[in-house]
């Protein structure tokens, strides 16, 4: 893993005011705090933390998946996250990944590391959480 | 650099990108052959227990009336100093002064060098401190060769330098003791007669890095050893396995009974074939930490993984720790039984060269199904066989693209194409005439192509030239943790 790549991608979020940490259970995650989402139409929170792995080999590999909470109101509602792809103990919660891949024929851009990153994946969170069922 | 080893021995290497050179060449040598004149330079560094690696990274020239021109000695007037120092405060390399000495003089450092090195270790260490201070001196010798010498303030210690590694060449380097004494043997008199018995002599003290050691990789350790290379670094992960026998160069069927790594068996038969050559085998890959300590000590590397991993990791190191490489890469193409392709590939990847992303050569999908472990492998392919039963896509959860076939007699052709381009490389004889070849054994007159890609201006590997471990957030590739630790590989 890049530490000092991460690091320098959140320190662009936090510029931006959007707080996001590197943390790790052996593995290594990003957890987004207060990402915006589209519940306030469900009458859902309009926030909600969200959790991504740091890809094997990154930045080599695209960021891939993004996980919720154990027990969200998102999870069901957000694209792929009714497929359950593991769970996670990080920062002592339990964390769900989705199956949510837009680097990966996902519906996103091909994966550029010259380009994206842990600060650009922040906008597809957005957008996944936005496209709420 | 928290958790690093510290320098044990003192191993003390600089190495120079090519293009670098020969403008620090025509630089310092401005007032050839009766006065010297100076530069500072920005130099990344890595530290490790193999010793303390310094990559030049930008030459900061003096500008008008910065060095006194009136003396024929180097005299650098307070502005430059301050300037430099003022701006190391805003980057985090090393900083060192570059001077050349006369005609008739060797790079041996005079009262006024020990007086200018003594002040500015100091000086640097209040703007650049925890940072190494390198001072080197280049001469110009009655063969017309550049020999160098240098010493480095680390950690309140003066430290030789070992060994200068210009870009794919050859230069002298001059320690405090003699000349690092060259070489000479018998058993490469044909060499010798076809190179010269310098370039013979310049092998023995050479070392190359071989990253693979399956088909191509071991062919191309067989000629390096054969050719009397001094030393070789040896690296792969696998063990040897039934299918490996057709490629392998020195490989039998009692190695697959021992279990033996195609580590151990390339390092035993290039023992066998050269008890003399000094084998560092590891079982691991590149970039793990302690390949990347043994690679940024050698001459050059080549890379003989057909990876697009360690193809990237590969452009990596020749950008940040100025390592030239060669990258081989074959494969067989066929269908219904008639093969209609036999390709070999071979790509140069030097400081100032596109790298491998720039060239368009890696897939990240594949990359990434590389690098994943065995465990994620196997969720994702059932994930993919799951979406498929549902009628969706499988390629976000699963690609699978293909290992690409190959056969004994284009991975060795491909393995000594390589060594020779190297031994040309170490020798000074001749440089590959590509950036990135490709040929089709099967096609009339090989159907040769020379693929040329410019880099890519918003690139990292743009501006992380000569970083080292400093540009390591431009890093294009990391180890993936799951990967077993590398180690030297026990007799």
């Amino acid at each position: 893993m890049s530490a000092e790549r991460i690091l320098r991608e959140l320190s662009r979020l936090r510029e931006g005011g959007q707080i996001a940490e590197l943390v790790s259970n052996g593995r290594e995650f990003v957890i987004y705090r207060g990402v915006p989402t589209g519940g306030s139409r469900l009458a859902l929170p309009e926030m909600t933390d969200v959790i991504v792995p740091v890809p094997a080999g990154y930045p080599a590999s695209p960021i891939d998946l993004a996980g919720l909470p154990v027990g969200s109101p998102f999870i069901g509602r957000t694209p792929g996250s009714q497929n359950n792809q593991g769970v996670h103990c990080v920062g002592g919660v339990n964390w769900q990944l989705a199956s949510y891949h837009p680097h990966s024929n996902g519906g996103g851009p091909p994966w550029d590391q010259m380009i994206h990153g842990f600060h650009t994946y922040f906008d597809h969170l957005i957008s996944w959480l936005e496209r709420l069922v | 650099m928290a958790g690093k080893a510290r320098v044990v021995n003192s191993d003390i290497l600089v190495r120079i990108g090519r293009e670098e050179f020969r403008n620090l060449e025509r630089l310092l040598f401005r007032r050839y052959p009766e006065e010297e004149w100076a530069t500072f330079a920005k130099f990344g560094w890595r530290e490790s227990s193999q010793g303390l690696v310094l990559t030049l990274a930008e030459v900061d020239p003096p500008k008008l009336g910065e060095l006194d021109e009136s003396v024929g000695h180097v005299a650098i007037q307070e502005p430059y100093t301050l300037r430099v120092a003022l701006a190391a405060e805003k980057h985090s390399l090393a900083v060192g002064v570059l001077h050349s000495h006369p005609d008739k003089c060797e790079p041996r450092p005079s009262s006024v060098d020990d007086d200018m090195d003594g002040y500015y270790s100091e000086y640097f260490s209040t703007f650049a401190a925890g940072r190494p201070y390198a001072s080197l001196i280049l001469a110009r010798m009655h063969d017309g060769e550049i020999a160098i010498s240098g010493r480095i303030f680390w950690r309140r210690e003066w430290l030789p330098v070992s060994r200068f590694l210009v870009e794919c060449q050859p230069v002298k380097t001059w320690t405090r003791q003699s000349w690092v004494v060259d070489g000479f043997r018998e058993r490469t008199a044909r060499l010798a007669s076809a190179f010269g018995k310098r370039a013979a002599a310049r092998l023995r003290t050479s070392s190359v890095a071989v990253i693979g050691a399956g088909g191509t990789g071991s062919a191309a350790i067989e000629v390096l050893v054969r050719a009397g290379v001094g030393r070789i670094v040896i690296v792969d992960p696998d063990h040897i396995t039934e299918s490996n026998l057709e490629r392998v160069h020195g490989s039998h069927p009692s190695d697959i009974e021992q279990r033996l790594s195609k580590a151990a068996l390339a390092r035993n038969h290039a023992l066998a074939i050269d008890p003399a050559c000094s084998i560092n085998a590891y079982q691991g890959a590149i970039p793990q930490s302690e390949i990347v300590d043994a690679i940024t000590t050698c001459d050059l590397v080549l890379g003989c993984t057909d990876q697009q991993h360690s193809r990237l990791a590969l452009s990596d190191i020749a950008n940040r720790y100025l390592v030239p490489s060669i990258d081989c890469g074959v494969a067989l193409e066929g269908k219904n039984g008639k093969i209609t392709g036999q390709i070999v590939q071979l790509v140069r990847f030097l400081s100032a060269d596109p790298c491998a992303l720039c060239r368009e050569m890696i897939n990240p999908i594949r990359v990434a199904e590389e690098l994943m472990s065995a465990e994620d492998r196997v969720v994702r392919q059932a994930e993919a066989q799951a979406a498929a039963k549902r009628g969706e896509d499988p390629n976000p959860y699963w690609q699978g693209v293909p290992q690409l076939n190959t056969v004994g007699y284009l991975t060795t052709m491909a393995g000594a194409m390589a060594a020779g381009y190297a031994i040309g490389w170490l020798t000074g004889s001749f440089d590959p005439p590509f950036s990135r070849l490709q040929m089709n054994l099967g096609a009339p007159l090989l159907e040769v192509q020379e693929v040329t890609q410019e880099p890519r201006s918003y690139c990292s590997c743009r501006r992380a030239r000569g970083w080292a471990d400093q540009g390591s957030a431009d890093a294009l590739i990391s180890a993936p943790a799951h990967w077993p630790p590398a180690h030297l590989v026990a007799w």
